[in-house]
Parts: structure tokens; sequence; C-alpha cells
């Protein structure tokens, strides 16, 4: 699991995330991850992919994920192009 | 606390109906009796709760004793996070929480001594007890997982802590499982075997599977405890098990949402409707679902929903407050918010209006702040706030303020000022003047309706009325922060202009800033009054302050006045009322034992003064303030002085020097300044000279209080390196400002080294001048080491002061304490040594211990009057008494009289 390093990221701007997830979720649910967007993948996986403000940003939404019984398998910080 | 909220977090969960017996999970939990923790790790829907409640009803009370405590997002306050698992000990041990939750509502209360005292009253069960804390995940609070870990390392054998979360929560679990203290059942244990499975559907639901079926079901749930309930409630009453079973096992979606989805599309679209909208609410009872739904029949509708088991759980016995399981809802509010998300919004509203009515401030505000009404929640967190103000509930209180947008709080000058509070409270000492600001710019509007028209918002009339005081306060809390004495005294006077005869809170606050501000500027009785008045105040205001601290504070100004039995009067009583509260040790008990070293050193009674401080050392850190560290290493460095081990002092005043805190108390011995005292009893004046230079000190400084102990050290280092005149010069000085300011310790002090001064240059008799005084100063307060620190140099003082008929028995006593009475060594400490009595004068004791007056002695012994009188004085002398009680009792004990008759 590759994470964001050292603290906390700047407000404002963001960086970008995927948070993969074992099983389908619905895209209602999008919502639900501060408008994240919903990716299901052919393996049967989920990813939440987009903005994430900050670093408590980004643990309230693995604890949301937690809160769920989503199994997490990966989180990844993308550079963004 | 709100009295309904409270029953239903302490509420022991109890099953309704049958359940899988699970045998092999409730032997792991029993085996583990000698486990201080045990955690129940596992994701939502784990069965979590359902096992920990089962297994605690198989040890009924009285002979296991069950506390249950359901977290939520509310209780990562420290305050509010401990006052509610003391209010859960105490709702199954009344014991509990006798002293602790005292100390919860007390002011400035560190948690370390609030868990001193619960540990206290734990260890003084006799049962054993269990205490439960359910969702442990929704704690963040560091200070909260700190205090945790602090109890977890000291619970008591027969106090046993189990953890129901989430997640594993950040406490020293590889520690407690190295050392086998650590039971843990995690979400592996907790699956559902494929027997347990097959039990569940066939005698819970009574639904008939097919052995592949169960299979089936089982593989795709993954033994998953909330999916296989609600895919039983899903093939309830459904003709075709087999292909929901097949459809079910074949799709990748999101387990909970696609059964949640299966069972909500089979409820009657009522009780879909009622589901939907109540998802909303944290806890839910029949008048709050009504105001919600904008129905009746909520009541009703909870009861059938608790029969057909779809998924509430019951938070008290009476079947009055349900919740949702937690993943239950989680998915109902996913689904609300994607269909309807102003009607989210307008579903918050009314419960917070229900809340409202229903006296729940607290959750009111919550449902106000998630309804994105914020004007609204801002009005009520400002008509709650004098109840967290005096509570302490700072980070709650800090919580809703910064979920407000900052026009909210800028506009209504009561929010304003807590907010300030709030930060300065917390140290966060740059955002105070701004909050301040906000709210006295709405202050100076000269008329209501012009303030109004411009913006301001006022909810809390009482409040408003004395907010230009209570601003006042805080502007003197902020200006005594930065150190800026003038400007404290005159906010505070200022809010002592303005504020109401009953306005206790602001004028205590103020006049006990006054007080503060006399203290750091050497006016010391008004110190005195002032800060104890002040603090009285505040204490009829309702807010149970820090009696003890005000104790020590109040004891150290009389201690700088040199009225030492007094403060030794208040601190043995202050340790009386400590001890009387329940077992539970009362924050600052250890300052308290501090003090009274100090007093017990300054008369000379070492071992008394060395007990005292094992006394406060036995006691722990936790039960002292933060400054007690530091203060507790300086007494026992001047003990260890006054034995004569210099050196050992100054390695405990170099251990001191770094745990010196800033607070309140001015600093008026900083350890420097110790250093350099005890230096140049070394003689090691060149190091001292350094001291000075750094420090700037010059015998031309204007003199004040907080600089006096550093010129009395200056003046002792000038004289020490022969500087003589310049020392007079200073000493002159530095007596004329301590006798204005009525410090008489430090005039004793002063007086004593002027003696030495004039005797170091051969002039014993101009030295008595200044000895006599304070001899006379110290006798009834009893100081002794300020004459004995002095060392040899000062025996023959003594002695000379003895012979001259000045304060004999005194004198007598202080040279015992240098075992000097017939002129030996003076750093011998041994018992009093008696000059033999001569033959007329043991005649003489003998009839003193008779009922004759002095003419009938006179005539008895066939002497004059006045030759009596000069036999009597050498007597006293010599039995170091000064009154005919003393002597007969002294020569009593010296077993003079029974040798008399003997003879």
């Amino acid at each position: 699991m590759q994470t964001n390093e050292g603290g906390g990221g700047g407000v404002g701007v963001g960086e970008n995330y995927e948070i993969r997830l074992k099983g389908h979720l619905n895209a209602r649910w999008a919502d639900w991850f501060d408008g994240l967007t919903l990716t299901q993948e052919s393996d049967g996986t989920t990813v939440l992919s987009g903005s994430v403000i900050d670093q408590a940003a980004l643990h309230g939404l693995l604890a949301k994920v937690r809160d769920l019984g989503l199994p997490l398998i990966a989180v990844r910080r993308r550079k963004d192009q | 606390m709100p009295g309904s909220i409270v029953q239903t977090k302490l509420y022991v969960p109890r099953r309704r109906g049958a359940t899988v017996p699970r045998p092999r999970l409730s032997d792991k939990l029993s085996d583990g009796i000698d486990a201080r923790l045990t955690l129940v790790s596992a994701p939502a829907g784990f069965g979590k709760t359902t096992l920990v409640a089962a297994w605690l009803a198989s040890v009924p009370p009285p002979e296991r004793l069950t506390a249950w405590l359901s977290l939520d997002q509310s209780d990562n306050d420290p305050r509010a996070f401990w006052g509610y698992v003391i209010s859960a000990l105490q709702a199954v041990a009344p014991a509990v929480g006798a002293g602790s939750l005292a100390l919860v509502e007390a002011a400035q209360t560190p948690t370390q001594v609030i868990l001193g005292a619960l540990l206290n009253e734990l260890n003084a069960l006799p049962n054993d007890l269990v205490l439960v804390l359910d969702d442990y995940h929704v704690i963040d609070d560091r200070q909260v997982h700190e205090g945790m870990a602090f109890v977890i390392d000291r619970l008591p054998a027969h106090v046993r802590l189990v953890i129901a979360s989430r997640s594993d929560p950040p406490l020293p679990l590889a520690r407690l499982r190295a050392r086998g203290e650590l039971v843990e059942i995690r979400a592996a244990d907790l699956r559902f075997t494929l027997e347990e499975a097959a039990a569940y559907f066939g005698d819970v639901m009574a639904l008939d599977l097919a052995a592949g079926e169960l299979a089936m079901l089982a593989g795709r749930t993954e033994g998953w405890i909330a999916a296989l309930q609600l895919a039983a409630l899903s093939m309830q009453g459904r003709g075709n098990a087999a292909e929901f079973i097949k459809g079910f096992a074949g799709d990748d979606r999101y387990i909970v949402d696609y059964l949640v989805e299966e069972v909500l599309q089979r409820q009657p679209e009522q009780v879909r409707e009622f589901l939907l909208q109540t998802s909303i609410l944290n806890r839910l009872t029949g008048p709050l679902c009504d105001a919600v739904t904008e129905l009746d029949g909520g009541r009703a509708m909870l009861e059938t929903l608790d029969r057909a088991n779809l998924f509430l759980v019951a938070l008290d016995d009476r079947r009055q407050w349900y919740r949702y399981h937690h993943l239950f809802a989680d998915v109902l509010r996913a689904h609300l918010r994607d269909q309807r998300p102003d009607q989210m919004l307008e579903l918050h509203r009314r419960a917070s209006a229900w809340y409202e009515r229903n006296a729940e401030r607290p959750e009111a505000i919550r449902h106000a702040l998630a309804a994105k009404d914020f004007a609204h929640a801002a009005d009520l967190v400002e008509l709650e706030w004098p109840a967290l103000r005096s509570s302490k509930q700072e980070v709650t209180l800090r919580g809703w303020l910064d979920a407000l947008p900052d026009e909210m709080i800028r506009c209504r000058p009561i929010l304003s000022n807590a907010y300030a509070g709030v930060l300065f409270s917390r140290g966060e000492l740059e955002g105070v003047d701004q909050r301040l600001r906000d709210a006295e710019r709405w202050l100076e509007w000269t008329e209501r309706a012009d303030a109004q028209a411009a913006g301001m918002v006022v909810v809390d009339e009482d409040e408003f009325r004395t907010l230009p005081g209570a601003v006042a306060v805080h502007r003197a809390g902020y200006a005594l922060a930065r150190g800026d004495l003038v400007a404290t005294v005159n906010h505070a006077h200022r809010a002592l202009e303005i504020a109401s005869e009953d306005d206790y809170l602001t004028r205590g606050g103020a006049t006990a800033f006054i007080g503060l501000v006399a203290w750091a500027s050497g006016d010391l009785e008004t110190a005195y009054r002032s800060y104890a008045e002040g603090m009285a105040g505040v204490q009829r205001a309702g807010h149970i302050s820090g009696t003890v601290g005000t104790v020590i504070t109040l004891a150290d100004i009389r201690v700088a006045q040199g009225r030492m039995h007094e403060a030794t009067r208040m601190y043995e009583q202050a340790l009386q009322f400590a001890s009387k509260q329940g077992g539970a040790v009362m924050y600052g008990t250890a300052d308290m034992y501090v003090g009274l070293s100090e007093l017990q050193r300054e008369r000379n009674e070492l071992d008394a003064a060395t007990e005292s401080l094992r006394r406060s050392q036995e006691l722990g850190e936790h039960s002292g303030f933060s400054q007690n560290r530091y203060r507790w290493r300086v007494a026992m460095a001047r003990i260890r002085e006054a034995r004569g081990d210099l050196d050992g002092a100054l390695d405990l005043l170099g251990e001191a020097q770094p745990l010196f805190m800033i607070d309140f108390s001015p600093n008026v011995r900083p350890i420097a300044a110790l250093r350099a005292r005890l230096l140049v009893r070394q003689g090691r004046i060149e190091d001292a000279l350094m001291w000075a230079r750094e420090h700037g000190l010059s015998v031309e400084d204007d003199l004040s209080y907080v600089h006096e102990y550093e010129h009395i050290t200056l003046a002792r280092m000038l004289l020490a390196s022969g500087s003589r005149v310049e020392a007079a010069g200073l000493l002159d000085r530095l007596l004329q400002a301590a006798e204005h300011g009525g410090r008489t310790g430090s005039v004793i002090e002063i007086l004593v080294l002027q003696a030495l001064a004039y005797q170091t240059r051969g002039d014993t008799r101009a030295a008595l001048v200044p000895l006599e005084r304070a001899l006379a100063l110290g006798e009834p307060e009893g100081f002794v080491r300020v004459f004995v620190d002095e060392g040899r140099s000062m025996a023959p003082l003594l002695q000379a002061a003895a012979k001259a008929g000045i304060a004999a028995g005194y004198v007598h006593r202080l040279l015992t304490a240098f075992g000097a009475a017939e002129g030996e060594p003076p750093d011998r400490q041994n018992s009093m040594k008696v000059e033999p009595l001569s033959e007329r004068e043991l005649d003489v004791l003998r009839l003193l211990a008779t009922d004759l007056d002095g003419p009938e002695i006179a005539s008895q012994l066939m002497v004059s009057l006045n030759t009596m009188r000069t036999h009597t004085k050498s007597v006293y002398s010599k039995l170091g008494v000064n009154n005919r009680r003393a002597a007969v009792r002294r020569a009593e004990e010296l077993e003079l009289l029974s040798r008399i008759r003997t003879r």
C-alpha cells in the first residue's frame, strides 16, 4: 500500500488518490464518499478516485470504508498528469 | 448530562429471541480471565456487541459486576468521555465516582489526576468488575487514548476492560500481547462457521435450506453475520429461496448494499419510508420519529420493526429507545442522500427542533449542523455555552464553533467571547485578541437597535447582560498571560465597575486577577485578600474551582509574609479535608505536602520535612500540579543543604531546572539564584559572580518583589567577596522595601545578613542590633534555618546574643541546632546539651516546681528577690526556656527534679 508520506498536504488544492476496494459499489455511494468517482472494475473490485483535500480527509474516507465493512485492497496517490 | 441520553449509553444490550450459541468464543473470553484487556476487533456487522453481551449474561452480578458504555462521536472530549466512563461504573458500583466524578467537573484538573482518583476507587472494590466500551473506533482524540493507556497500565487485578471496535485502537496492544495480558477476538473468530450458519438459518430463522444452498450463502458472505442476517430476512416468506441464493451468490455487488435493497424492496411502502427517514437519527424513540416523519404511530412502528428483527437494537428495558445497527443505518443513509438530498436536510431540521423542544440541546445542535441550519445551530450553541463553560467541555465547544461559518460567530458577541475563552484555555493565544475585538465592537454600539440593524445577533439575554464584564475578565487574563500587569489590573477594575452585584463569576474572576497582580508586585496583603475573595466568588457562581489550588496559592503568599504558623495550619487543614474525600487523591495534595515540608524545614524539623516529601512522592506525579515536580526537587535540595550536603543540593537544582513550568504565580525564587546562593555558601565566588553578571544584577538596580531574592543573593555574594560597603548599602535598601511590603521572612533574612556584615568587621556590638530585631521577629513564627543556614559564622554571634540576655531561650534552641551550646563544632546535629546547674540553681528549680510565688521562694532560700531572679534567669537560660512552666517541664524531661529528690 502506497500512501503519501510526510505531513499534511496543502489545503485547497488537494492530491489525487485511488482507493481500491473488494466488491462492487453502486454509483449512489459517490456522495457518501465526498463526491469521489466510483469505477467498478472487471476483477470484482471498485476504485474510488479523485481529489482528496488533505491527510485528515483521506483518513476520514478510509474510516468510511472501514465502517461499511468493505475490504480495503490498496491506496495510491496519483501523480497529476 | 442529559438524563435520558446517559441511560441509553449505559444500557447493557439484551438479546431478544434465539441466538446461535458460540461456545468456542465464550470459552475464549472466559479463559482470558487474567487478561487486563479484551479486544473484540472486527468490522461492522460481525456480531461484536451481541457476543460480548451474551458472554456477560453468563456470569451475573453480584459475583461479577458489569458496566457498559456505548460510545459515540461526541465522546471525543476527555471530560465527556471520562465522565461517562465513571458514570457507567458508578451505576453498578456506587462507591466508584465518589471523588473522581467531582474531579471531572473541577476546573483545570489534568486527566491523570481524575484517573488516579478513579483507579484508587476501583482498587477499593471488593467485587470483580468488567467494563465494556462499545464502538471505541469513534474515538480519535489523542488525550482520550493516552488516558486509556494510562488506565490500562494500572488496572487492578479484579477489573477487566473489554473494548469492542471496528479497528485496532491506538493502545499498547503489542506490549499486552507479549505479556499475555490481552485476549483478542478478531474477524476470523467472529465469522460464522458452516455449522453456525446452519444453526442460524435452521434454528433461529426457521429457514429450511439445502446443504448446497447453505454452502453458497456461507461462501458468498464469508460468514459475515450482518450479511447472513440480511440474507435471512430477504428469504423469509419468499417462495423460491434457491433462486434468490443463486442470484445473490453470482452478484459482485457490495453485499450489504445488495441485501439491504432486497430487504427494503420487500417492505410495505410505509415501512420503507419510515426506515429511510429515521435513518438520520442516532437514537430513535416514538415521538422523535413522529416529529421526523410528520406522521403518527412511530412507537408502534418501532415495536413492529423490533419484533421483525429488522436491525433495531434496544437501548433500554422499557423499549422506549432504540438505534439501528450501524451498517444498516449507513446503507439507509446512503440511499437517502442519493435519492433525496434536500429531504435529508429537512429531516435533520425536524429532528433538531424535536430535541430542542425536549431540552436536549447538544443533540439539537448536532442535527442543526447536519441540516446546515447554521444560524439556528449558532443560536443553540450560544444558549448551551454557560453549561459547557461550567463543565469545562472545551473540546465539544470547539468542535461546534469550528463547524460554524466564521460570519455566524463574528456577528454574535457571546460566541466570539466564548471562542476567545476556549482558545485561551488551550493556550492558543494568537486568536484571542481578534475574537475579543469581535465581541467588543458590538458592545461599543450605544443603541441596541442600531447594533442589531448592523447585524448583531444575541439570543441569550442573561449572558449578554454580563458580557461586558466577561470580556473584561478575559482581557485581564490575556494581559496577565502576556505579562502586562498594568493592563491586567485596568481590565480587572473595569470588570468590577461594570459587573452587577450578583455576577459572581465576573467579579470573582476579576478580583482574583487583581490578587495575582498584587502578588507579582509584592503587595502581599492585598494579594491574599483579593485572591481569596475572588476564588470564593468564582466558587459561588457554581464553578467548582480547584480548592486545593487556591490553598496553595494563598499559603505561598502567607509564607512570603513570614506567617509560617498560619501557612502550616492552612496546609494541615487542607490535607485533612483532602484525606476525607473517600480514598480519592485530590488534585494538588502532593503540592501541599511539599509546601508543608518547606515550613518544617524552616523550623529545622528535617526528619518531618523529609517525611512530607516522601509522602508527596508516594502520591505520584499525577496528584500534583505540573509545577510540583519542580517544587519537590527544590524543597529536597534545601533539605540537603540544611544537612550540609551542598553538592547534592546543587545536583537536585540541576534536575529541577528543566521541569520549571510557567504559571500565574510570580517566579520569585529563580533557580539560577537558588544555585548562586549555594555557590556562595561553597565559597565559589567566581561562579556566583558570573551568575550576577549573566543576569545583569547590580547594586544600582531598582528593587522589586520579583527580584528580591536575586538581590539578597547578590548581597550575600558581595559580603562573601569582601565588598562590604556595597553589600551594606544594598541590604539597607532591601530592608526598607521588604518592610514596606510586609515580607517578614525576607526582613529576617536581611537583618541576619546585616548582623553578619558587622560581625565580620569585628563589631559584635553593632551586629547585635539587627540580630535582636531578627530574633524578635523570628521567634513567634518559629524560624530556625534562616539563622542556622548561615553556618559557622552565626554561632559566635548567637552566643554573644545569649550572653547579652537577648531572647535567651530562643537563641539556645538555635544554638542546639548547631550543636554549639558548649562551643562544639556547629555542624553537629545532636540532641540538646545542658550546662550543669549550680547547687543554688537546683534549689531554685526545685522550688519553681512548687506552687510558691517569687517572694515566697526567695524567703525560703533566704535570699533577696533580686538574687532569686538572677538565679531564675540563669536556670532558664541553661535549660533553653523562657518561662517557669517550661523550666519545670524541661527539668522533668532531663530528670533533674528526681535527682534533687534522691539527694
